[in-house]
Order: C-alpha cells, then structure tokens, then sequence
C-alpha cells in the first residue's frame, strides 16, 4: 500500500545511555558522525515516505535545531509530548495530523529501508495494523510474536518461553482507527504502550499483519554501544552523507578551506580484516515497553575491520571519509576505517584510526592517538593525548598528554554491572581534563566534570566534580 | 519596509500565491494588507490589521486574473486603516499599484493632480502614482508607457509593482528600494523579499537602481531608464524555503537563537586555519590595512561597529563607528585613506545605504559587512563580506549580531595581516573554532528563564559593561525593549555613577556584564558595588574569573574564554534575558509593535 506518511517517535530520553544524554535525546547522539535519527529518516525517504513527523520531548530545541523544517526536502511536522508517558502516548499527539494509513517507527534505533519498505508494501487497506518481525533468539525477553501465515495471533511482551521464535522489529504501518484503540488501551503505571495497543489489537481478533524481515541494525542500549555501532556503519560505508541536512547553507560562501588533499572519495570494502567484536555485554536486560523490544537483535555479528596498516590517503585509502571542510596536515596518519567530521582539524603526526569517528569541529592536535573511538563535536584532543576505545560527548577537552588506553573493564550502569566491557572510557558533554592525566579502562566522566593534571581516574566521576591528584 | 509580491502566470492561483506571499513577509511587521489582481478588470481587497482580517474580508472567494500584486503595509503616511492599505487605485479603478519607500514630492504632485480635479481617497503619498497612470491613460498612452511616464514624476524612493485593466502585466520600478524578481517554471514573480515566492522557486533576478520590469505569464524583461533591453542574469538562491519555517519553535527568535552555533560555523567556515594560525577573508583579498576606518550602521549593527571598531583601536588604528542617519546628516571629515564599512544585517537599510553613497562621494572605498547576497549594499560597495548567518526572520536581530561579532574579527584580521605588526593570531583562532560548541553550552545550560520571573514587574532595566562589553550592554538593553516593551538602557559601567545612577532604585534591576579577572573586571564589580549599596537587584553574567558573583542576586553562568569572544556568549544570556521576559509578559516577539524588519526608508 502506498504510505506517504511517517511518524518517528523521538521523545524519550534514552536513560541507559546517561550521562551521554545530558544535553540531548539519545536519537541525536552519534552513529558514528551523525545522528542516529538521521539514519532512520534516510530508510524512511528511501523507503518512500514523503511526509515526516516526529514526536519530540526530552531536550526537543536539539532535535528541532538540527533538522528544521525538512530533511532532505521532506517537510517535519513536529509534535510535543509534553511528559514521556510511553509510545502510545507519543503516538497519540500525531494523531490530529494524520488521517491516512502511516508509518511508525523508534527514532533512537536505526532501521533497514528494506524492513521499511516490505512493511510499507504487505499493509493492505484491510489491516489496521502491520508490522515486522524477525527471527531471534531473544524473542522470549522482548515483544515476542506468533503468525499463522501472514497474520499476528499472537503478541505478547517477555513471554520468557523458548517456544517463541520471532519477535516485534519496532516497524509500523496503522490506519488511523488505530489511535482508537490506543486511546482505549489501560495505562500501566500511567504509561501507554504502543505494544499493549497491539497486544489488544491481537486479542479481539481484530486484523494484525505480520511481514517476516531479515532483521535490523543493532540498537545502541548502552554508551559503549555507540563504538561498535560507528564501526559497523563505517565498515558498511554508510557514513557518506555526512554532511548533513544544513550543511551546504553559506549564502555568498565557497566550498571552506578543504584539507591538504581535498579528502573524501574513498572505496570501502565491508569487513575485510576482521577481528573480535569487542566484547558485548550479554543478555537483554528485562525492559519495559516496545522501545526494547529488539535492542540487541544481530548483536555481536558483524566483524570489525581492525589492526589495518597506515594508509596512504593519497593513493585512495580504504574506509577514510575526510569531510571537504575539514583540515589534516600532511604528516598525519589516518587509519580506515575512519571518519573525520567537518570543520575537523588533524594536526602533524597524529594518528586517527582505525575504527574512529570524528565529529563536526573536532580537534586532534599533534601527535595524539585517536583510535576505536568516537570523538563528538567541538571536542579537543590535546597534544599527545591518547584516546583508545573511547566515547566523548561535545565539546570535551582532553589535556596535553592524557592517557585513555583502553582495555576491558567491568562497568557499572546503574545498579547493574557490565562485566568484560572493552572500553576505554566514556568522557561526557563538556568535560575537562587536564594535561597529563590517566584515565582507566571502563571509567565513566559526567558532564562538565574536571580532571585536573596528572589526576587518576577510576570508575565513576560525577557531573561537574573535580578529580584532583 | 513594506512587503510586496507579485505573481503573472499562476493561473487559477493567482490570489492564493498572493497570500502565501504577503504570510512569508508578515515578519516585517506590518498594519494593513491588500491584494489587486488583474486582468479584464482589476478586483482589489485590502484591510487594516493582520492578514488574518484580509482572509476573513475575502472570506473564501478568490480573485481571478493572470496577473496580481499584494502588499503589506507599515504606515510612514497616514495611520493604519482600509484606505490607507494598498493596493492604491485611480479613480475609476482600473490601475492598481503597490509601493515600498516614501515619495517625497508626493505633496506637490497631489496639489497638481487635485488641482486637475481629481480625488483622492487615502491619505498615502503612494496614491498619487495610479492617478498619475491613469492620466497617462488618459492622454492615450499604451499602459507600459504610462506607467513610465508616472514614474518619471516621482522623487524619492520607490519598489512600485502596477496592474492596468485589459493587460496581462505587471509593471515594475525599483529606485531605493528592493525589488527582486523570480523566475518561475510557467510563472513569474516579484517580491521586495526573496522568501516571498522561496516555496515557489530559487532562481531570481535582482533589479538595479533605476530599472524597469515587465512580467507576463509567459515572459519577463527588464529594461533601464531609457527603455533598453537589460541582459539580467538568473541567479539561484542558496536559502530554501524550508529555513524560513519555525520547525517547532514557538518563536522565529528562539530558533533563531538557537541556531547560533550553526550560523557561527557557517560564518567561519574556510575563513580561519588553526594549523598555520592564520585567518583569511578570500573576498577581502586585496585590501590593505587603512589608516582609518569609519562603521556606518543602525541598530543591532551599530553595537557590532562599535564592538568593531574597538577591536581595529585596539590594533591601533583610528576607528570610529557611527549611527548612519547622523553620519549622512553631518558628514565627518573623511581623509583619503579611509576605509568606510557598513554594517547591514538585510543589505538594504536606507539610512546606512544613503550614508555609504555620501561617503562614496568623496572618493573614498567601501566594504559592507551583511547577511543577504545580492542585496543593495553588496552591490553598491565596493567590497563585500557576508556573515553566512543564514535568512533571520524574526524582527529582533540575534543570530545575525552574533554573526556580525564574529566577521568583525576576521574582517580586522584579514585587514591587519600584512602588518609588520605580526599579530598571532593562534589564540583566537583556537577561541573562535570553540565558540559555537561554547554558544550551544550557554544555550543548553541557560537559567535566564528563572532568572527573569523575579524582576517581572521592575520599572527599568539597565544593563552595563565596560570595554567590549560596553556595545554588548547597549544591545542587551536594545534588545529588551524591542520586544519586551519595558523600558531599558545600556551604559557604559564607568558612566553610571556620572548621572544615570539617579535612576537606580530596589525597584530597577541591574544586569552587569564581568568577564575574566583583570582591570575591566575589579572596575566593573565596583559599579556593582554602587548599584547594590542603591538596592538594585543584580544579576552578574560572569565567567566565574572574579568574584563577581558575591555581589549579586542572581548569576548567568558563561564559559571562560578569549576576551574578544566572550562578549558573543554574555549576549547569548541577555537574548534569552529579553526573550524570556518578553515570553512572561505575553508579548508578538516575532513582530513587536511598531517595528519592521529592515528599515527601507530613512
């Protein structure tokens, strides 16, 4: 069926990724350099939508600053959830706008367009509701599913049975008679759930489709992540259209100063090497909800591309994307894959790579080590500073000399701890640290959080406290 | 001042184009609104108030015709009303005719036309040109020549745009006034903005002083005075109507607010290199560091020539920002070797245009500093620098004076990097390439809400600062009451106790501007000092450097940084100071009374 409409919900915050999700959305944290909504308004355009709305809450001035009014020419109604009070909810405060069968899908978690499309193409006016289904082993622990042919009969959430097989991708189509059903769905602990809609939906027979799938992108659940999310979209050679929806708005500019070789055009060639994934932390945590409901689905899969020889840039590097505004000096190493953001900076004898991703106006100053990483915006590496398996928020300094050497550490995210995790460190927005520091393997830095010179940091630093020697 | 629009070609949409037109340049704060279109007749519908009232008026029913025009007014001649709107027509409503800018002999013409027994019905200067069409009419001139011949009649400045009925035209004249057409797939438009017809299309031509321009559904010329054939060429604009919506926003300013980092990207973008350390401004390529340099600019731009012009005396070069409405009116002695700068967000503000023009007179170069390619300034002058801040639709300028701090800098680095001097400049490329994540800082972490809910109710505002401060305290004040309506002052923090601390009471807060720790600092904290020992209120906006947040009341936190870039952030807060205050106090932020946009008449 022709489906001109989508709606991305994109108003919850995404707490399990705190502290990265001080300032914005978990939707707008990177995927290797752009945002992760980016990536899931691109399947959608792609898919065939013309007509975008996002429901927005949590820190909305991000959302809404960075796409405007339009992605890639589609015009973006926005709609305010006032409170996060679930996806049913967030679902409901679109309704007023749409008045055909429309799309739904996370905004925090990126979508294959085919997944898109074959949900797109199976909903027939007969349906009030269609939706993706894949095959996983962690159906029992999400949104798990039962078909007969085509059709849903039956959905519940964290059966916990081996008997169930498939489970809910997170992907849409409903006509409008569904917000009825939401409308009239009990809340649970004040929340209304998108699934529980479904899952009633199901119960009184009503017709629910479901359009087995291939499967969809790992989810980022927690901080670390985001490092092997970059690594996969840069082994993909997905990171192209880097440059963003705004970006080519100068009046009266010309293309920027562009680097010593222009950069950009690049081969990429998926998984060559290969190496471990760094280890992933098993098992889904019981989550509540759709948002979850297929979070670690083709978890730990893919190969990352690592232990690469320097490249030479010149002669057509693999996997290294230099965005034209940005600048790296000539006696710079950049290893692919890596990406380097616009308006970046690359001073002499640094290292960058491989499998490290650079956002806009990012600074690596000479002879710092930047590898596994991704580094977001308006962030500082200072002079000889090493940063290895390392996640930064914006606009984070790391001093003269500072050492983040990676490793695998037990992490604690709440109350829950995250044993064998290969991460360097997680240094939040506008945090600070001073030259000649160490950082140790697994340590989490909160916002605006001050590591002073030569300090030693271990585990857990607050926002905004101060590490002294 | 006003909007206009105009459409040939739209078919069966000629009054809704015309509409959508006079919505996008409902910005620049306007009184009354009317639509004429053309073709066997000529239909007007025009009404006093928002556009909302010329809606309700043509309630549903459309216009038809080929062609149409429509305006906005903001009232220079008479009051608001039905009859003062335009479209103005002659007497036996055949002519229509919109018209930005003020004829000046409008007077004299009036006595002759009323002397020949015509009658006017409004009180506008504009509706002397359908009577003078329709004379020409009269006298048996095809319309195209009588809209000539009325023109020639005309001193002052002028975007006219006439329908005569019986001919599927638009006639158009720019003197002083822009005037940009677009060029259509079928259709054809005209606008004194660009956003007017952006939904519509991106390729435009940009009419020159004294031009002519005839657009008909299928076709569009230009022509000069004389009548000969102009070769124009169809540029196509980079800003797309989608920038132009508010994208969630509940104001035009917020989202402009927040889209300062970006702008600031924008306006650097290729212009500072931190590896070698330099800054380079391509389209200043050329221009060698004067002995003395003259700004020229009003408003929200004249605090950034001030700001300017402090950063050029700094170097040690003779500058001087003046308000260019006295600098036309007396003109100062100006040496050769001067450079003289204007400073225009829109490009087409009359008074800095008309102070440029006397400056030009004496043989001396020009540079504008504006945000809008292809505007006047840009090409009166005789080099141009843009801001890249992107189009700014709300009437308080934010993200463009930001922007204008920011060129300012490289504009005084680009002039001054052959100096002998040898300035390192490694510093404040560093500071300048942190500025926007450091704008977006101050925006996510921002109490100016919270802050502004203690004073509601205050009687005046005063805001000082001192040094690079001092331009930031007047704009901070300029900006509170363009759109709050309270009353506010700037002063320089040194000045207060030289008269206005007469004014300062419990009941007048104090918002004082105290960066970094030195001598401009311990001076400033002891102004503080003086107004708290009154009882004023005192919000500190501060960088934590000092202790200036002892002696105050409430702090606005901003990240430390270069003294040339900290100013950028203290203005951040005071934008949020004004824009929040405004918000409580329910007032049109997006169009505060009596104000326009870019100001087309002197």
């Amino acid at each position: 069926m022709d489906i001109e409409s989508a709606v991305v919900l994109a108003a919850g915050e995404g707490t399990r990724l705190r502290p990265l999700t001080k300032h914005r959305p978990k939707p707008m944290l990177p995927a290797a350099n752009r945002p992760i909504l980016e990536y899931v308004f691109d399947a959608l355009i792609d898919a065939g939508v013309e007509d975008l709305h996002l429901v927005v809450g949590y820190k909305r001035d991000r959302v809404q600053n960075h796409f405007g009014a339009a992605y890639r020419d589609r015009p973006i109604t926005y709609h305010v959830q006032g409170k996060q009070l679930g996806s049913g909810h967030a679902l409901l405060q679109a309704s007023h706008a749409l008045d055909a069968d429309f799309l739904v899908v996370n905004g925090d978690q990126i979508v294959r367009e085919e997944t898109v499309t074959a949900v797109r193409e199976a909903h027939t006016v007969e349906d009030v509701a269609t939706l993706a289904v894949i095959e996983s082993e962690e159906a029992p622990n999400y949104g798990a599913v039962k078909l007969d042919g085509d059709r849903v009969v039956e959905f519940t959430e964290k059966p916990r049975s081996d008997s169930y097989r498939l489970l809910n991708a997170g992907v849409y189509v409903f006509a409008p008679s569904f917000f009825v059903e939401v409308e009239s769905t009990p809340r649970q602990h004040g929340e209304l759930s998108l699934s529980d809609s479904i899952a009633q939906l199901v119960e009184n027979g009503s017709p629910v489709r479901g359009v087995l799938t291939d499967g969809i992108w790992e989810d980022a659940t927690y901080p670390w992540d985001l490092l092997s999310l970059a690594r996969k979209l840069m082994n993909r050679g997905l990171v192209e259209g880097a440059a963003g929806p705004n970006a080519a708005v100068v009046p009266g500019g010309r293309d920027g100063a562009g680097g010593p070789d222009g950069a950009g055009g690049t081969d990429r060639t998926d998984g060559a090497g290969g190496a471990d994934e760094p280890g992933r932390v098993d098992g889904p945590e019981g989550v509540d909800g759709t948002d979850g409901a297929s979070e670690t689905a083709g978890a730990g899969r893919t190969a990352g591309l690592r232990g690469a020889a320097a490249l030479d840039r010149s002669a057509g590097a693999d996997g290294v994307y230099v965005d034209r505004t940005a600048t790296v000096h000539p006696d710079a190493t950049l290893q692919g894959p890596a990406i380097v953001g616009p308006d970046s900076v690359i001073g002499p004898a640094a290292v960058v790579g491989p499998n490290t991703a650079l956002g806009r106006n990012v600074t690596v100053e000479a002879g710092a080590v930047v590898r596994g990483s991704v580094v977001d915006v308006d962030s500082r590496v200072g002079p000889n500073a090493t940063l290895v398996d390392c996640v930064t928020g914006e606009g984070v300094q790391v001093g003269a000399g500072t050492v983040a050497p990676g490793g695998s550490a037990d992490v604690r995210i709440g109350t829950r701890i995250h044993e064998g995790c290969q991460l360097g460190a997680v240094i939040a927005d506008r945090a600070r640290l001073d030259g000649g520091a160490t950082v140790e393997p697994g340590s989490l830095v909160g916002p605006h959080a001050s590591v002073r010179t030569g300090a030693h940091v271990r585990g857990d630093v607050d926002e905004g406290a101060e590490v002294r020697r | 001042m006003c909007g206009i629009i105009g459409v040939a070609g739209a078919d069966d949409a000629t009054s809704a184009v015309l509409l959508e037109g006079l919505s996008n340049l409902e910005y620049r704060g306007y009184d009354s609104a009317g639509i004429a279109v053309g073709g066997d007749e000529v239909e007007v519908e025009k009404k006093e108030g928002e556009l909302s009232a010329l809606k309700r008026a043509l309630a549903g029913r459309t216009l038809d015709g080929a062609v149409g025009i429509g305006h906005t007014r903001w009232s220079t001649h008479g009051p608001p009303s039905d009859e003062n709107a335009h479209p103005h027509t002659d007497e036996s409503g055949r002519v229509a005719v919109v018209h930005n800018g003020i004829i000046e002999n409008y007077r004299a013409l009036r006595d002759e036309l009323e002397a020949k027994g015509v009658s006017f019905s409004s009180e506008t200067d504009t509706e002397v040109v359908p009577h003078l069409i329709a004379e020409a009419l009269d006298a048996g001139a095809d319309p195209e020549s009588a809209f000539r011949r009325a023109v020639e009649r005309l001193e002052g400045s002028y975007a006219l745009a006439a329908v005569v009925a019986g001919t599927d035209a638009i006639f158009a004249a720019r003197h002083d006034s822009p005037l940009v057409l677009g060029i259509g797939d079928g259709a054809h438009y005209l606008a004194s903005d660009i956003p007017a017809f952006l939904e519509r299309t991106r390729d435009v031509v940009y009419l020159d002083e004294g031009e002519f321009a005839v657009l008909t559904p299928g076709d569009w010329r230009v022509e000069d005075e004389l009548g000969e054939p102009v070769e124009k060429e169809v540029e196509t604009v980079e800003w797309t109507a989608e920038q132009t919506g508010k994208s969630g926003y509940d104001h035009f300013m917020l989202k402009e607010i927040h889209e300062q980092p970006k702008a600031l990207r924008q306006c650097l973008r290729g212009r500072v290199d931190e590896l070698e350390g330099r800054i380079t401004v391509e389209e200043l390529d050329g221009l060698d560091a004067p002995e003395e340099v003259h700004f020229l600019a009003c408003g929200t731009s004249y605090h950034a020539a001030r700001y300017g012009a402090l950063l050029l005396q700094e170097a040690g070069v003779h500058a001087t920002a003046f308000l260019s409405s006295e600098y036309a009116t007396s003109l100062p002695p100006i040496a050769r070797d001067t450079l003289v700068v204007g400073i225009t967000q829109s490009g087409e503000t009359a008074d800095t245009l008309s102070a440029l023009r006397k400056a030009r007179g004496r043989g001396v170069e020009t540079v504008a500093l504006t945000n809008v390619v292809g505007s006047t300034v840009a090409r009166e002058c005789d080099h141009v620098m843009y801001i890249r801040a992107g189009p700014e639709i709300g009437v308080a300028a934010t993200k463009t004076f930001s922007s204008q701090l920011v060129g300012l800098n490289l504009f005084v680095e680009q002039l001054l990097a052959d100096e002998p001097r040898n300035r390192d400049v490694r510093e404040l490329v560093s500071a300048l390439r942190d500025l926007p994540g450091q704008v977006q800082e101050v925006l996510d972490e921002s109490r100016a809400d919270e802050v502004v809910e203690e004073f509601m109710g205050a009687k005046s505002f005063f805001f000082i600062g001192r040094g690079v401060h001092y331009p930031v305290a007047l704009e901070g004040a300029l900006k509170f009451k363009e759109i709050t309506y309270e009353h506010a002052e700037g002063f320089a923090a040194g000045e207060l106790k030289h008269g206005p601390l007469a004014l300062v009471t419990e009941e007048t807060p104090v918002f004082a501007l105290v960066t970094g720790d030195g001598e401009n600092a311990r001076k400033t904290i002891g102004n503080v000092k003086e107004v708290e020992a009154r009882g004023a209120p005192v919000v500190v906006v501060t960088d934590g450097e000092s202790d200036a947040e002892r002696y105050a009341d409430s702090v606005l936190e901003i990240p430390a940084t270069h003294e040339r870039t900290v100013p950028i952030l203290a203005n951040v807060q005071l934008q949020l100071v004004a824009y929040y205050m405004a918000r409580r106090l329910g007032r049109a932020i997006d169009k505060p009374r009596n104000l326009a946009k870019s100001v087309t008449v002197e």
